[in-house]
């Protein structure tokens, strides 16, 4: 039947072209103005208090600025990566949005991040110079090295990751405390969590430990203090093979295997390690402005901050997290953009709020020396934190390549050396090339990104 | 009536107008939100492509990588190791679908109480599930400590993590199978029982030759429907699990594809991988729609 046969083309071309003019249309930009105020999306997340508070400082901010309205965008924080990747991807990326310091090289090659530096330099609403500059340059990048350069963002919070230590328990123990200005060297380290691991009750169990430390957060502190690291200078080079880094990984895991002092595989498989600090069973764990909140609420006994155990160099180290916030490239509105990211970035007010609320320490380094200071507020040793930010953090290997991809390596099968079943040196042996090869996928990846 | 119509009455041809109004909004939908996006999918397969723009055609290159991954190779097992679930829940929801079709009292209340995980949301559930299995004070070993067991760290140890996230689907999916099933049993005719019994079949008789292949169609229909589910497993891994297990022992594909492309900025690899799944999936698919022709039989 003709008309039968029409009629089913007809659909079929009806189908297509409304669906290609419907995807078609949803590319177009769509941040335009509402009766002449600046309209700026800002994507987050973030836990339940967080989101309150920050977005009481976006109410702040649009108080200050009549003229601009925010729409806040807010997920979960499982979902924040895909949902800002997928935003990207169809470009219709936030003003201002929440990144991980790991991205930035991504970002800024794909002309994602919106270079900021005179917006922030001319900025009269805050200073740059009272924004810790360890922070800033993290969001720093000339194309070649992360660190200096222009500027992509600003930094939400400086997350140092400190050591703290039982102070109830030293004393029950009878053992002298930590000296907060000199470091442990390992075996004094070691000498301690001996003595700090014994059974208190009599029952032939052990009911407390030197200490039990998760390698992911942890292992940095000591490979760095021994004057190793995962990759070299130019950032182009796994180094896990270097002997010093060896030796800090087999340190790392005689803790358990050798020396004993932390729960054995069978106990920490029942107890987390985190669960046991805060009941008090172990000597040392660490700690970070972030914790708290949850330490004020659940930890019974004192506690304080020290810098952790020096390896061969004879200087601590650890390190310093970060979450960024950046300007989209895209942005009708770079200037208010601009204004918005450093009003959460540097505002003292909405600092205050995020510090009351015991999640971060603030980013005002003013604020900071007297949130310090301050007796009132745990733990006492707060400097410890600050000294971690100016003197002794460092960034995540991480944060200076492509991605990250090279670094879980190394983690995944990480576990056998762990559990004592595999020496160190086995271990990164066969752990560097599967790193170096992903690693130069990485950067390959960089160069094809960057060729446009 | 010998009666050549040569023109459809203005009434019919309005209605057909409508009909096609009403087909055409899903079918739209389905244009746009899964076929443009597969087909620009199984493109983007054959570039680098990496999300934030970049976009160069770069031939079977990721297809190469893949063959020669690891960790593809792994997931793929942890994907199919999984999907042992799927017999133990059909003959699960079986023995459940017989039991609640006796017509004792409460069936309703039962039937609702395994229903209720269908509905709930997977990321709850999986939060949920993911304290109870934790290593001290999570139920699930609470539960062992009655019997004196000392459960293990379920999501942690890499010989219990697969047995765990089993476990939680089997449970998840045990509602909605066993609801099949009870409608199914429900349609066998009474007279085929009757028959039976008065031929002598004991009760395991009676299952076994008239039960079962009556409702062998509700059974296909579920292996077949969760071999295509059980192959893009992904929610429960990545929030009860998410760097992908202890030693990658928990990654499905599914999880590998996210992860390499919203993790590493790998959107071509990560296609690539997506097609290869796809293309796996339908063979599977195919081979048993043609396994269960052979076998099937008509009763007029």
């Amino acid at each position: 039947m003709k008309w039968r046969k029409k009629a089913k083309v007809f659909f079929t071309a009806l189908v297509f072209i409304i669906a290609t003019v419907v995807a078609g249309c949803s590319n177009k930009e769509s941040s335009s103005d509402s009766g002449g105020k600046v309209e700026l999306t800002f994507m987050f997340s973030g836990q339940p208090q967080e989101q309150t508070a920050y977005k009481n400082v976006v109410k702040k901010f649009e108080e200050k600025h009549p003229n601009v309205k925010v729409n806040v965008v807010v997920t979960t924080g499982d979902q924040y990566a895909t949902k800002l990747k997928a935003a990207i991807a169809g470009r219709k990326i936030p003003d201002v949005f929440y990144f991980n310091p790991g991205e930035l090289r991504a970002y800024v090659n794909s002309n994602i991040l919106l270079d900021i530096t005179k917006y922030v330099e001319s900025s009269k609403d805050v200073n740059l110079n009272d924004i810790w500059e360890k922070g800033i340059n993290k969001y720093r990048f000339d194309g070649e090295k992360v660190g200096q350069g222009s500027i992509y963002g600003l930094p939400k919070d400086l997350g140092p990751f400190a050591l703290g230590y039982n102070k109830t328990m030293f004393e029950k123990t009878g053992i002298p405390l930590p000296d907060k200005d000199k470091p442990y060297t390992w075996e004094e380290f070691i000498e301690v969590c001996k003595k700090l691991t014994r059974d208190t009750n009599g029952d032939g169990k052990l009911d407390q430990w030197g200490t039990g430390l998760n390698a992911t957060w942890t292992l940095q502190a000591f490979v760095w203090s021994n004057g190793a690291d995962w990759i070299d200078e130019s950032k182009t080079k796994v180094t896990v093979d270097d002997p010093k880094f060896i030796e800090a990984l087999q340190f790392f895991a005689d803790m358990q295997n050798k020396y004993k002092v932390t729960p054995s595989i069978a106990e920490a498989q029942t107890l987390d390690t985190y669960q046991r600090w805060l009941r008090g069973q172990l000597g040392f764990f660490p700690v970070g402005p972030w914790d708290l909140a949850a330490f004020d609420k659940q930890i019974k006994f004192e506690y304080d901050l020290i810098p952790w155990p020096a390896g061969s160099t004879g200087k601590p180290a650890t390190w310093v997290g970060s979450l960024g916030i950046g300007v989209s490239s895209m942005t009708k509105h770079p200037k208010e953009a601009v204004e918005l990211a450093l009003y959460l970035s540097a505002d003292p007010e909405g600092q205050k709020a995020l510090v009351d609320q015991r999640v971060q320490l603030p980013n005002s380094v003013k604020v900071a020396k007297e949130w310090a200071k301050d007796p009132s507020i745990k733990p006492e040793n707060k400097q410890e934190f600050l000294d971690i930010i100016n003197d002794y953090g460092r960034s995540f290997p991480t944060e200076f390549t492509y991605n990250g991809e090279w670094y879980d390596e190394f983690y995944r099968n990480l576990q056998p050396v762990l559990d004592g079943k595999m020496t160190a040196e086995e271990y990164v042996k066969k752990a560097k090339p599967k790193m170096q090869k992903l690693l130069d996928q990485a950067i390959e990846q960089e160069k094809q990104a960057s060729k446009k | 009536m010998e009666e050549k119509i040569t023109q459809k009455s203005s009434l019919y041809r309005k209605e057909k107008i409508y009909a096609y109004i009403f087909i055409s909004a899903p079918v739209i939908g389905f244009v746009i939100f899964t076929l443009f996006p597969a087909l620009y999918s199984l493109y983007g397969a054959f570039t680098d492509w990496n999300g934030l723009g970049q976009m160069n055609f770069i031939g079977l290159e990721n297809f190469k990588e893949l063959f020669k991954d690891e960790y593809f190779y792994k997931s793929m097992y942890n994907t199919i190791f999984m999907m042992i679930g799927i017999p133990i829940g059909v003959v699960l929801s079986l023995l459940l679908a017989l039991a609640l079709n006796r017509g004792v009292p409460g069936t309703n209340v039962f039937r609702v109480i395994y229903y209720i995980p269908v509905i709930s949301s997977i990321a709850a559930i999986s939060i949920l599930w993911q304290w109870a299995y934790n290593g001290d004070y999570g139920l699930v070993n609470q539960f062992l400590s009655v019997f004196g067991i000392k459960g293990p760290n379920w999501l942690q140890n890499v010989h219990t993590v697969k047995p765990a996230l089993i476990i939680m689907a089997v449970w998840k999916g045990l509602g909605y199978t066993m609801l099949l099933y009870l409608a199914a049993l429900q349609s066998v005719p009474k007279t085929f029982y009757e028959a039976a019994k008065l031929d002598g079949a004991n009760a395991f008789q009676t299952f076994w030759y008239i039960t079962l292949p009556m409702v062998k169609p509700v059974t296909f229909f579920i292996v077949v429907t969760s071999i295509i589910g059980g192959a893009q497993i992904f929610t429960e891994i990545n929030v009860m699990t998410p760097t992908g297990g202890p030693e990658f022992s928990s990654a499905s594909v599914v999880w590998y594809i996210w992860q390499k492309a919203f993790g590493n900025f790998q959107l071509g690899y990560a296609s690539a991988m997506a097609v290869v799944l796809g293309i796996f999936i339908f063979i599977v698919t195919y081979i048993q729609f043609k396994l269960n022709e052979r076998s099937t039989f008509d009763m007029d």
